[in-house]
């Protein structure tokens, strides 16, 4: 979502991104003209009348699990984002019984918060993981 | 204010997807989990 009309995104999508991913851009390119929505969700720059890198995570009750907030000049990183929603994911299908320690990738260890974890953490979960 | 845990504000939003012009609302999305990124404009470089 940007400021941009829906005519600059098929004109952006058509004729530069169509070349970087094959069919085109997959997902819709929404238009927020004056910046309503994002003035709503708090990262519309009103000096520059532009959009902040702002993305959220909705899950499906409408919540918002997980926000970031870029300046202009420094791009995302999709597999952090997706590392985070499959977490999000895990969480809530294990209805909240299970917790994603830092680090934590699919396939890597989750831990069961509990009265037998408390002060155990350090025997099952190493520092080294966070930067993994 | 956006919060994390709270409900995320509800929008509908004019949109262009696969060769369309179409409309976007927040809430039709309801059951599944959603990604909203916002960007400062098209043919900017990042």
């Amino acid at each position: 979502m940007s400021v941009d009309s829906v005519f600059v995104h098929k004109m952006w999508n058509d004729h530069e991104l169509s070349k970087m991913v094959k069919g085109g851009v997959p997902f819709p390119m929404l238009s927020d003209g004056g910046g309503k929505v994002g003035t709503v969700f708090g990262i519309y720059d009103e000096d520059a009348g532009v959009e902040t890198r702002g993305r959220f995570i909705i899950d499906p009750d409408g919540v918002v699990q997980g926000y970031e907030v870029l300046t202009p000049p420094v791009g995302r990183n999709v597999s952090e984002t997706m590392r985070q929603v499959q977490a999000f994911q895990l969480v809530r299908e294990s209805k909240g019984s299970q917790a994603t320690p830092a680090g934590w990738r699919p396939g890597k260890q989750t831990l069961k918060p509990g009265p037998d974890l408390v002060g155990k953490v350090w025997e099952t979960w190493k520092t080294s993981e966070a930067f993994e | 204010m956006i919060k994390v845990g709270k409900k995320a504000p509800d929008f509908e939003a004019p949109a262009y997807h696969q060769g369309k012009f179409t409309s976007v609302k927040l809430s039709d999305h309801l059951g599944k989990w959603v990604l909203l990124c916002f960007y400062p404009g098209d043919f900017t470089f990042v």
